[in-house]
């Protein structure tokens, strides 16, 4: 398998200019696709390929279950510096399925505190109206049935201090953006995303793009829905400044030199309805930036392949019968 | 003793075992879960019967707006759970305490979602908020991105107008 094997560890560096581009040039809906897509190809691809070091890695230590052909020399040539990079990748990929397991914990954790806390209210109340001064509206992904607690749709979690202080227009604007993310189930971009950055630490800036897509892609379903561009951008800068004077002490948000979410978010609400298209045009620094991810995680996906397919034909020649 | 009925609940009778109110409450005797979502429900019920006390409420009171076939002692338990949780207070009345509610089910849920929001600092990648945190800067430049386009409304509205 030689090299192949570590390619797919630092091929999601393809998918970066793609991450920083596609939200001048794609549709919301079109970048919360694509940027999910090369980030789940990426994340496995870059697993197996630690996982197919590890078994390696495995092989050498002494009083290891596997069996004994697997560290002769032919396994351990089939891998450049063999030693330490077997031997590195065993804490590495220890590393990323805890934080990965962890993170998945979390969110599942997170999900069933959530709806037991609005358990209290039935389900048929939707959106729940919390009574509560503190502005803030959530959107709750639906959990699947378990044994034990039933199946429960997702829900649109809005505080009373947020309703009073929007008018009725900008209430449906929020209800639609809200709606949008429940029915375009955005928590699964964002949980994938998530893990990807877990197991590999360079997808890491996929999260926040995927989380800015997802935002962009519901305010647009909210202005199709309420037939205004002008009310929802309303509608998001004024919730936005509702919640920050409600608590003006929040002296660990950092300001970057950029813009942040919101208004970025305002300003391309103001501006014309983004394009439709799905792809970027080939000939612009964007629809280069596609291309280059598109390879990059085209070549993930085969190294990760022929690095697999590699290690089981010299495993299974190594292995006595 | 020997003459009592059978069938009557352990709970029933002068000072309850400890095991009545479990019993009671899960009814047939189902599994945890089933126990457990019957605390909830229950919860829920002796806060609506609260609500619709016309003041503060005894636990007999609300044992018999239930139905009556809930033990006293389980009424006492998910009284005491629901002040516990803030969502009810209580005041005394010569031996017994009177029960009110703090909030009703939406304060309780209200309650909880605090709870959850303000424990779980990494809730945002699971619950999706509307609007996120907007430091000085952003304020600013949102102040002007929504104050421009007031005055484009307004001055198409007059462009109408005239």
């Amino acid at each position: 398998m030689g090299v192949f094997v570590f390619l797919p560890l630092v091929l999601p560096l393809t998918a970066l200019p793609i991450a920083r581009l596609a939200e001048q040039h794609l549709h919301p809906r079109a970048t919360t696709r694509l940027l999910t897509l090369l980030a789940a190809v990426l994340g496995l691809c870059s697993t197996l390929c630690l996982g197919l070091l590890v078994v390696v890695g495995t092989a050498q230590l002494p009083g290891n279950p596997l069996p004994d052909g697997w560290s002769d020399p032919e396994v351990r040539a089939a891998v450049p510096f063999a030693e330490v990079a077997g031997a590195a990748a065993i804490p590495l990929l220890a590393a990323a399925l805890t934080v990965g397991a962890t993170t998945l914990r979390r969110h599942h954790r997170i999900r069933a505190r959530t709806h037991r806390a609005l358990d209290a209210l039935p389900a048929g109340t939707d959106p729940a109206v919390l009574p509560d001064d503190a502005p803030y509206a959530y959107a709750v992904p639906a959990a699947p049935a378990r044994p034990g607690r039933p199946a429960r749709p997702g829900r649109i979690a809005v505080s009373r201090g947020m309703l009073e202080r929007l008018d009725e227009d900008e209430v449906r604007a929020l209800f639609a953006h809200e709606h949008a993310h429940l029915t375009c189930r955005h928590h699964r971009s964002l949980l994938a995303v998530r893990l990807a950055g877990c197991v590999n630490p360079l997808l890491l800036p996929l999260r926040s793009a995927v989380a800015f897509a997802t935002e962009r892609w519901a305010d647009e379903e909210a202005a199709r829905v309420v037939g205004d561009r002008r009310l929802t951008a309303r509608a998001v800068g004024r919730a936005a400044l509702i919640q920050r004077s409600a608590a003006p002490v929040e002296l660990a948000h950092f300001a970057g030199p950029e813009p942040g979410p919101v208004p970025r978010r305002v300003a391309a609400l103001l501006g014309p309805v983004p394009p439709a298209r799905p792809w970027p045009p080939a000939l612009t620094p964007a629809g280069l930036a596609a291309l280059v991810a598109a390879a990059g995680t085209a070549a993930s996906a085969l190294c990760a392949l022929n690095a697999a397919v590699a290690l089981f034909v010299v495993l299974k020649a190594a292995t006595p019968l | 003793m020997g003459g009592k009925p059978f069938g009557r609940p352990p709970g029933g009778a002068g000072k309850p075992g400890r095991a009545a109110p479990e019993a009671q409450e899960c009814g047939a005797g189902g599994p945890e879960h089933t126990r457990r979502r019957g605390q909830g429900q229950l919860e829920a019920q002796v806060l609506a019967a609260l609500h619709r006390a016309p003041g503060p409420a005894g636990a007999g009171w609300v044992r018999e707006r239930l139905g009556g076939d809930l033990a006293y002692t389980t009424v006492m338990t998910i009284l005491s759970r629901l002040h516990a949780k803030q969502a009810v207070t209580r005041e005394r009345s010569g031996r017994a305490y009177l029960w009110s509610p703090a909030a009703d089910e939406a304060g309780l849920a209200a309650l909880r979602m605090r709870r959850v929001l303000d424990g779980e600092p990494d809730r945002d990648a699971v619950l999706t908020s509307f609007v996120s945190a907007l430091s000085a800067q952003d304020e600013q430049l949102l102040r002007a991105l929504l104050d421009r386009a007031a005055d484009e409304d307004s001055g198409t509205d007059e462009a109408r107008g005239g």
